[in-house]
């Protein structure tokens, strides 16, 4: 799809045909399947937000903890995340991405995730 | 030490030593010969360099920002600033016929209108019009910063010295109205809010000063760090001007003075260049990082 093309108005006046609802064929997805998305979104937002009924934190909050104190430290500075900790947060993608958006941008900070998150 | 940073400092560090070596040559012989051409050819093409850097630098870091993202606006901003002052130079250099490659002055005839001449238009360009939108730039970050609490707050020193500015600037102030009797040019007019601005800056400056404190010495704290560095330098430069005017300094101290400038013009270019720094610092790879350390 040609990207550049959607800015154009002529994109915009074209009119689109409804798709009837009998043509689409929805195939029911394998519980396994479900299954397997439900673990990794749990995951997810355990890494995401630093939460874990448990209390203690995993390995892989651990280490996204860390590879995050690493750059905050190099990018902002070394009590920076001493003031996000003394608001009573953990140090996670969730406290953090607020921060390192508003000065580094949307798109750095997206970059940044992907590099916090490799190989866990 | 990121490595565009290292080359404007390194690039400072050689300018200053031809500049010694002209300040020397100014204190054996006592003529203004070799200063003279130091400042007018090599120190021009010194200002033009580090403003056109500092203009590419910020408009990139202002290109990372969406445009729903504050900090856009900021850097949208510091990147006029930047080239207000870029155009100042451009004016300046070419009424007073100091560009190095070639001699302009025809142009530094009065014009009348509402600027006594193209020097003066530079000055108002790269003074008050560039002071405005770095506040503004500022002012910005400030209220980002406040919202991630990391606006400290004012000491007993950061009180006295914005007592002082705000002293200076009213005392200025008072100096300057008595002489709208004389009927001054717009740009003279103009040039009077350069000390009001440049005390918004300095004010600004301290508060920004108290949240890299907060920080630490991260990239993105050393950039905030360098345009205070840069406020204030550019404030002591004022004042050796205000100084000098007043014959408060004497001749080798006064020319001495003047290499102040380039010392701001070099922190004003750094700033930028840290933040762009800690952009790039995004893509490296985890372990690239902890190796770095």
């Amino acid at each position: 799809m040609n990207l550049f093309g959607t800015r154009h108005p002529r994109f915009w006046k074209r009119k689109f045909t409804a798709t009837s609802g009998s043509d689409v064929l929805f195939e029911a997805a394998p519980a396994s399947g479900l299954d397997d998305l439900q673990v990794r979104l749990n995951q997810w937002s355990h890494v995401w937000a630093h939460e874990n009924d448990s209390g203690t934190p995993t390995e892989a909050q651990r280490l996204v903890a860390k590879r995050l104190t690493d750059w905050m430290d190099r990018c902002f500075g070394q009590h920076v995340h001493q003031t996000l900790r003394g608001k009573g947060g953990q140090i996670s993608l969730a406290t953090t991405t607020p921060i390192f958006t508003a000065f580094l941008g949307r798109r750095a900070t997206r970059e940044l995730s992907r590099r916090v998150l490799q190989d866990i | 030490m990121p490595r565009l940073v290292r080359l404007i400092w390194s690039l400072l560090a050689l300018h200053l030593t031809l500049g010694m070596m002209a300040y020397a040559h100014f204190l054996v012989t006592g003529t203004y010969a070799a200063l003279g051409w130091y400042f007018s050819v090599l120190g021009t093409f010194f200002f033009l360099v580090m403003t056109a850097t500092e203009c590419c630098l910020a408009i990139m870091c202002r290109s990372w920002f969406d445009s729903d993202e504050p900090m856009r606006l900021a850097w949208g901003m510091i990147a006029c600033a930047a080239l207000a002052r870029l155009g100042g130079v451009l004016l300046r250099a070419v009424s007073d016929g100091h560009l190095p490659w070639g001699n302009w002055n025809q142009l530094s005839q009065p014009f009348g209108g509402l600027f006594v001449s193209l020097s003066q238009l530079g000055l108002v360009v790269g003074g008050p019009l560039s002071m405005a939108f770095l506040a503004a730039g500022l002012g910005r970050t400030l209220s980002i910063q406040r919202k991630f609490h990391l606006a400290g707050s004012l000491t007993h020193l950061d009180q006295a010295l914005l007592f002082l500015v705000l002293a200076f600037s009213i005392s200025q102030l008072a100096i300057n109205l008595p002489l709208m009797g004389n009927h001054p040019s717009f740009g003279t007019m103009l040039l009077w809010l350069s000390d009001p601005l440049l005390s918004l800056l300095l004010v600004e400056a301290i508060l920004v000063r108290r949240s890299v404190i907060r920080m630490g010495q991260g990239l993105v704290a050393k950039c905030w760090g360098m345009f205070v560095l840069a406020i204030v330098i550019t404030s002591a430069g004022d004042a050796a001007i205000w100084a000098s005017n007043h014959n408060l300094l004497s001749e080798s101290v006064t020319a001495l003075s003047w290499y102040i400038w380039f010392i701001a013009s070099a922190a004003f270019a750094s700033a930028p260049a840290y933040q762009l720094a800690a952009v790039s610092l995004t893509r490296q790879s985890p372990m690239e990082l902890v190796e770095k350390r």
